[in-house]
């Protein structure tokens, strides 16, 4: 047997591996538990998984929406530089950020403050994901609509809509054009939640997504406060619903499936406010006021908490 | 001088930048919506990369695909600095190849790039490098510079330093030493003037001394530069000096004559130890790098590499295009093309480009429109990697669709009664109401006075007092033929209780610019809410019609100008568009289109893609048959599907 036995060649290896010997042994032990645990660290760290919680980010061009996510996302890990020019985007991101320990998210807000799961919460933060979308009139329904449509419908855990944030400049909302554009933006995103909601309705209970109008610089000079914001937006989307009711058909009406042209609300004659549009269709909007920039007294990023806030009761 | 270099990624956020001066976010934000985004205004290209001009600036860019990171340089467009194109080339190369997996990674948008120094070596570099006459151009631009700026009262000029007092002298200090003396003796005045700063200054000095070096390398025989240099730079030099002392304490009578002969003239004797002072203090150098002082030398090296690598990988990926590796290729490539995951490059979209084109143009898509929206596509796809299971024909497809998508979706979407309502009843007060004027302009009988006819329609539906102005005041029967609308549509809309139209006329003869004041006048007096103009049909290569344009927009000076266009015409949109959108002055551009007879060419839709593709401006309203009812809105998921059938 020892004749056979070697490290010297191909048949001696082999004889010894099948031999008792205590070396093959501990190489088979060493294989056998090593490799699982070893794909386990690799594929385990390589494939986390994502956040299931989305927030979808909308608004025009320039109210502040890349620089909110980049905020949040500076806010999230440490060591990074902290204030950050943007400029128009042209693509939408996804990025993933923690929600600071200190807001409460809806399954914990009564708690005690001394409880100890709470501090179980502040070392390990709850993520969650947001998408950032091009504002740009031409890239908004080929980006930030259709990704609102895709991501409403979803059937899929993994993608679902949590929340809406749409950012609205509050020191350029004084003019004209730029409200009508922001509130016919808005009246789009919450017409695409109507249509869902009722269709949702026949075939089973869907959660509903609340929209967040996030009153962005609230630290401008000229900024309306929230409350006004809130009033413009509701008397402009009404307007616009009036003048859609009354428009041209689209060329395709006629030619293809006839699309049934709906209207945001009901078809009385009641004046559009968001409190009616949440009694009747449920999709509840809040208008929350903060600022991305300008919270130089203050501890970095002080002026979106009460968003984070808003995000943290949509978290489960 | 360079007033802002910045590096950004294309969802908008800025990884890295820096400016001499400031330059408005704005600048910036103008190239991406009207380059990138709206594709409004085509780049001149002039150099390797293209050129933008905004305000007083011109903006050159760089875009690397692969990692979705555009490079922009801004500079006033007095300067023609040549080197610019080097820059951006250098800079992305050395970018890309520091941060590589940073900017791959989940943190590139907040990572802290520090990348200064290396940005600083490469415009001192390439400033030096520019050439004498460059350098000279440059002097000269530079003295002009601070008279033009301060001019033009707008942002503050770059050489007048508040704050930022370092950084400007950090950049110019090269620039300014030439400047102060005259061009005939570069080196000595330059090796007197900026030691003093560079000694004081840490941040001024290494930047200059990599230069100085550079320079003492091309020309080595300028001794009397570069020993005046070592001998203030510290104790290594001190050690030749002491072996001259003893060399003249050897001989007391030989003292004076030696002297004299040392200082007044080096070049006999110099040349002899010359050589070993440079030896000792470029190890010296060398040494040095540990405490940072010297860093930049290493720095350049540094950058040098990056850049010797790139045009190697360069090179050597021309080179295996051989035989051997044609042929693995083309196997690799099939392959690749079935399962997906292949990078496409420009041989491969050759082939289904052309076909797309020819499609396109059978759609009746302009010639020029379709070159340009398939070199957009081409851009777009070489570089990019198809997805799974997915052939560079599917890819192509998608991408066109898309483009094409984003040709035809307005920037701002038109709501004419939102409009109409906004001016007739505006909501503040400090506005007064006033009727709204729509006029409409076009070629002959492309259906100007039809289509006109349509919008009333529309607009008594409801319930607008609606004036029609017949401003054709030219061929005869036009009037009439208004009338016999007008009449009818008085007859709908009393029938079907609508809205109020009348027309008004002044017979033929007369200017058209003058009827059209005063059907607005007339309107704003008898409370009417919106004019439509009708105007006389001219061929768009009229010169003498189409200036009578000008006169007739500042005098009715309407809320919006209509183009009617035939969806039947082909080549010829382009043009017709392009002149009717400049036929109205600066400042006063067409505000939308309306493509007439729609309904005659099936799926040949393609004039909505070349008058949009050929001036921006979005598509208002279709015609799509006889009757007044026959106005739709355009609808692009429609036009879209149409083209792409």
């Amino acid at each position: 047997m020892s004749s056979k036995a070697g490290w010297d060649s191909v048949t001696g290896i082999a004889t010894l591996l099948f031999d008792g010997n205590l070396v093959a042994i501990a190489i088979a032990i060493i294989f056998t538990f090593g490799v699982p645990i070893t794909l386990h660290l690799i594929f385990f760290q390589a494939v986390a998984s994502p956040p299931s919680s989305n927030f979808l980010l909308l608004g025009p061009s320039g109210s502040g929406k890349t620089a909110f996510t980049t905020l949040l996302e500076a806010k999230s890990s440490p060591a990074s530089k902290k204030s950050q020019t943007t400029h128009t985007s042209q693509r939408s991101t996804l990025v993933t950020v923690n929600l600071p320990p200190d807001v409460p998210t809806a399954s914990n807000r009564y708690r005690s403050v001394n409880d100890p799961s709470l501090k179980e919460a502040a070392r390990n933060p709850i993520k969650y994901r947001v998408r950032d979308t091009p504002g740009h009139g031409k890239l908004r329904v080929s980006q930030g609509l259709s990704e609102l449509q895709a991501m409403a419908q979803s059937k899929d855990i993994k993608t679902r809509l949590r929340g809406i944030v749409f950012m609205v400049d509050t020191a350029a909302l004084v003019d004209e054009v730029t409200l009508r554009d922001t509130a016919t933006y808005l009246h789009d995103v919450l017409l695409v939640l109507q249509k869902r909601a009722k269709n949702g309705s026949s075939s089973k209970r869907t959660t509903e997504i609340p929209v967040l109008v996030a009153a962005n610089k609230q630290d401008l000079f000229t900024a309306l406060p929230p409350g006004s914001v809130k009033e413009k937006l509701e008397a402009e989307i009404d307007r616009i619903r009036k003048s859609k009711n009354k428009g041209l058909l689209d060329a395709s009406a006629d030619s293809t499936m006839y699309d049934d042209e709906e209207i945001l609300g009901n078809d009385d004659q009641e004046a559009f406010s968001f409190k009616l549009l949440e009694h009747e269709v449920g999709v509840k909007v809040e208008v929350v006021g903060g600022a991305v920039k300008g919270d130089s007294q203050e501890e970095y990023g002080s002026g979106v908490r009460r968003w984070e806030e808003w995000v943290g009761m949509c978290l489960k | 001088m360079l007033e802002a270099f910045e590096i950004l990624t294309t969802s908008g956020v800025v990884l890295w930048s820096k400016s001499y001066a400031p330059v408005g976010a704005h600048v910036i934000n103008s190239l991406i919506n009207d380059v990138f985004i709206e594709e409004k205004v085509v780049p001149s290209a002039t150099g390797v990369s293209p050129a933008f001009k905004k305000e007083k600036y011109t903006l050159k860019w760089k875009r690397v695909k692969e990692f979705d990171l555009i490079f922009v340089a801004v500079y006033q467009s007095l300067l023609h600095l040549g080197w610019i194109d080097k820059l951006l080339e250098n800079i992305s190369t050395i970018f890309i190849d520091l941060y590589r997996d940073q900017v791959k990674g989940n943190r590139a948008r907040i990572q802290n790039y520090r990348f200064d120094q290396y940005f600083e070596q490469q415009v001192r570099e390439l400033e030096d490098n520019s050439g004498g006459f460059a350098e000279q151009y440059e002097a000269e631009t530079e003295k002009k510079d601070p008279l033009v700026s301060s001019d033009n009262g707008g942002p503050p000029p770059p050489p007048v330093p508040g704050l930022v007092k370092a950084q400007p002298r950090a950049v110019l200090a090269g620039a300014t030493s030439d400047e102060g003396t005259p061009p005939a003796t570069p080196d000595t005045s330059r090796s007197s003037t900026p030691v003093k700063g560079h000694l004081l200054t840490a941040k001024a000095g290494p930047g200059g001394r990599v230069s100085r070096r550079a320079r003492k390398a091309a020309n080595s025989s300028a001794n009397a530069s570069s020993g005046d240099e070592t001998s203030r730079k510290g104790k290594p030099a001190k050690a030749p000096a002491k072996k001259m002392r003893r060399w003249d304490a050897s001989g007391m009578a030989d003292e004076d004559d030696g002297e004299i002969l040392d200082y007044s003239a080096p070049a006999d004797e110099g040349e002899v130890t010359a050589p070993a002072v440079e030896a000792v203090s470029e190890g010296d150098m060398g040494r040095r790098t540990g405490k940072g002082q010297f860093v930049l030398k290493e720095l350049g090296e540094e950058v040098q590499s990056i850049l010797d690598q790139a045009d190697a990988d360069k090179a050597k990926s021309t080179e295996s295009s051989g035989v051997l590796g044609s042929g693995f290729n083309a196997v690799g490539g099939f392959f690749r093309n079935i399962v997906g995951g292949k990078v496409l490059t420009e041989s491969d979209l050759e082939k289904p480009l052309k076909a797309m084109e020819e499609h396109l143009l059978k759609k009746n898509v302009a010639r020029e429109a379709a070159v340009r929206l398939c070199d957009g596509v081409k851009r777009e796809m070489v570089g990019k990697k198809t997805g799974n299971f997915q052939s560079a024909d599917a890819a192509l497809q998608v991408a066109m669709e898309s483009s094409l998508r984003n040709i035809l979706t307005p920037t701002s979407s038109l709501d004419l009664l939102r409009e109409i309502n906004a001016v007739t009843a505006p909501t503040t007060k400090s506005q007064t109401p006033r009727p709204y004027v729509m006029s409409i302009v076009g070629v002959n009988g492309v259906g100007k006075s039809t289509n006109l006819s349509k919008i009333c329609y529309f607009l008594l539906q409801n319930k607008y007092r609606v004036l029609v102005a017949a401003c054709d005041t030219f061929r005869s029967g036009a009037v009439e033929q208004l009338r016999v609308h007008v009449d009818r549509l008085k007859e709908l809309s009393v029938r079907e209780n609508a809205g109020d139209v009348e027309i008004y006329q002044k017979g033929y003869g007369k200017d058209a610019a003058n009827v059209a004041k005063d059907a607005v006048d007339y309107a704003a007096a008898q409370k009417f809410d919106v004019v439509l103009i009708d105007t006389a049909g001219r061929r768009h290569n009229d010169q003498r019609l189409m200036s009578s344009l000008e006169k007739f927009a500042k005098f009715a000076n309407p809320d919006k100008i209509f183009m009617v266009g035939e969806a039947l015409v082909g080549t010829d949109s382009v043009m017709q568009a392009r002149n009717f959108n400049q036929a109205f002055g600066t400042g006063r551009n067409l505000d939308g289109f309306i493509i007439s007879k729609c309904d005659t060419v099936g799926d040949m839709v393609g004039t909505l893609v070349s008058m949009v593709h050929a001036t921006g401006i979005p598509i208002v309203f279709l015609g799509v048959g006889q009757h007044y009812g026959d106005l739709r809105g355009l609808s692009v998921p429609w036009a879209v599907s149409l083209l792409m059938k």
